[in-house]
């Protein structure tokens, strides 16, 4: 079992330095600050098994908001993760039509054994409806990978796609987050004798969760 | 409790220099009872050439393997040395070892398997590429002090197996080997990081096992058989192909199944497996 689990885990830590969790749908007032953790648990064969990050973001202005993370289960593994990105308003939400965000920011891995490093640039789309505390959004999203060619044996991909959908419920000092997201569904994800639950056989899934302390 | 594990894991990670290769590896429990009742009938041995070794690996474990077959057998005839996949043991291979034992006709053949180090009795625990050169340095040091050559010598890997093959028959084997057949390999530590993250992540991510299998085949000169089934989702063939092909050495041979899985003996069939093993053998 312990094994089992060990194996798991790794696979689910393998799958999470491929896609972390949007931080901010909805830009932060300006001037306030979000400092929140996150979890993931990517799906491997019928198991959610947790990876966590962290991440502090703050409102520039009323409609852009920057945000820096770190993942802290690649960090376990040797691999510093970092991320930070800006989320604007591109569409103020109207009533009941949805506001839309972009974003845009880079994802970087740094290996502590050979040095090895990545730069992942990202760029995404969020549509959201916010009434009161309450928020929900769909959000497109893609990492670039502008090293595709490094890959063996020229398997390289340039984009990595991910879409997800999740709730949030900011309310004053606290918020709380859900996301389900599908991740990379343009190309088969494998794990050595483990199966990962895919969307017509691509990519892999998983619910994202997060708290954060607004101030 | 999984969380709880987790948090275990990832402490224990932290503690130990934070590499999963260790991880990698399935090993368990044995039982090591090594016996026909637990054979086919058409792969029963005679049980007087069923032999448990204990060898030293490197300065301080001690591997197991199953020779089946008369030692005086060594010094003259063919001798298979199977490597074997992910399981805890080398009990999983037992019907293996039968099949081996009767290719041709009983005993025709000798044949040799072993647990890795952390796999079945074997002590200690496989860590990467040193520990599983050095399990597999240990057979060939029994085996070439009693008399094997290189020409007698077949090495059988089967996917994990393809690991240690690799750099053995990339000059690595004390014993070169000749003939080398690769069932269901594993291709390079990359591409295992690379599948699961579909980016280009380098394994020294997570892990200080580097097992390159294609720059291996490329220094490789002797005889490759390479088997593989198409819907293998262990080891997907197109990056195992690829790895093959980087072979540039005296003799290739490939066997690809349309459907096969992981479990390649199994879903083509023994009469199948024999007859491109044997073929291949006798080329």
């Amino acid at each position: 079992m312990l094994r089992k689990t060990l194996l798991g885990a790794l696979g689910t830590l393998i799958i999470a330095t491929g896609c972390t969790p949007t931080k901010v749908v909805v830009p932060l007032e300006e001037g306030q600050w979000q400092i929140g953790v996150t979890q993931g648990r990517a799906q491997i064969e019928d198991w959610y098994l947790p990876v966590y990050g962290g991440y502090v973001a703050q409102g520039m202005s009323s409609s852009k908001t920057n945000y820096a993370g770190i993942q802290f289960s690649s960090l376990l593994l040797g691999a510093i993760q970092l991320e930070a990105g800006q989320v604007a308003t591109l569409v103020p939400q109207r009533g009941w039509k949805p506001g839309i965000s972009y974003s845009y920011g880079a994802q970087s891995f740094l290996s502590t054994r050979d040095y090895a490093f990545r730069l992942y640039p990202e760029a995404g789309l969020n549509a959201y409806l916010q009434r009161g505390p309450h928020i929900l959004n769909a959000s497109a999203n893609t990492w670039v990978d502008p090293t595709w060619f490094l890959a063996d044996f020229s398997r390289g991909q340039i984009l990595a796609p991910s879409f997800s959908a999740g709730y949030r419920l900011r309310y004053k000092w606290f918020e709380a987050q859900l996301e389900y997201k599908i991740l990379n569904p343009t190309r088969e994800i494998h794990i050595p004798q483990y199966y990962v639950p895919s969307t017509a056989g691509l990519g892999g899934r998983g619910f994202f969760y997060g708290i954060a302390i607004n101030f | 409790m999984k969380n709880f594990l987790f948090l275990v894991l990832s402490a224990s990670l932290l503690y130990s220099c934070a590499d999963v290769s260790g991880a990698l590896f399935a090993g368990g429990d044995g039982t090591y009872d090594f016996k026909n009742v637990h054979l086919d009938p058409k792969f029963q041995v005679d049980e007087s050439k069923i032999h448990l070794l204990d060898l030293l690996s490197g300065e301080e474990d001690t591997i197991y393997a199953l020779y089946v077959g008369d030692f005086a057998q060594i010094a003259t005839d063919t001798i298979i040395v199977f490597l074997h996949g992910n399981t805890p043991s080398m009990d999983s291979y037992w019907q293996t070892a039968g099949l081996f034992s009767n290719l041709v006709e009983k005993h025709h053949y000798g044949f040799i398997m072993y647990d890795y180090r952390g796999f079945g009795w074997s002590t200690g625990r496989s860590t990467g590429e040193e520990s599983m050169a050095a399990d597999y340095d240990a057979v060939l040091s029994f085996l070439q002090a009693q008399g094997l050559t290189s020409d007698r010598m077949i090495v059988v890997a089967n996917s994990l197996g393809s690991l240690p093959a690799g750099p053995a028959a990339a000059g690595g084997s004390r014993i070169p080997v000749q003939k080398l057949v690769m069932e269901v390999p594993q291709s390079t530590a990359n591409v295992i990081m690379q599948n699961a993250t579909g980016l280009s992540l380098p394994a020294s991510m997570i892990t200080s096992y580097k097992f390159d299998l294609g720059q291996n085949m490329e220094d490789y000169t002797g005889e490759l058989l390479w088997m593989h089934g198409t819907e293998d989702a262990v080891a997907p063939i197109e990056t195992a192909e690829a790895a093959m092909q980087k072979y540039q050495g005296a003799y290739y041979q490939e066997a690809v199944y349309e459907g096969a899985g992981h479990g390649l003996r199994w879903d083509i069939g023994d009469d199948e497996w024999s007859k491109v093993v044997l073929d291949f053998i006798r080329h």
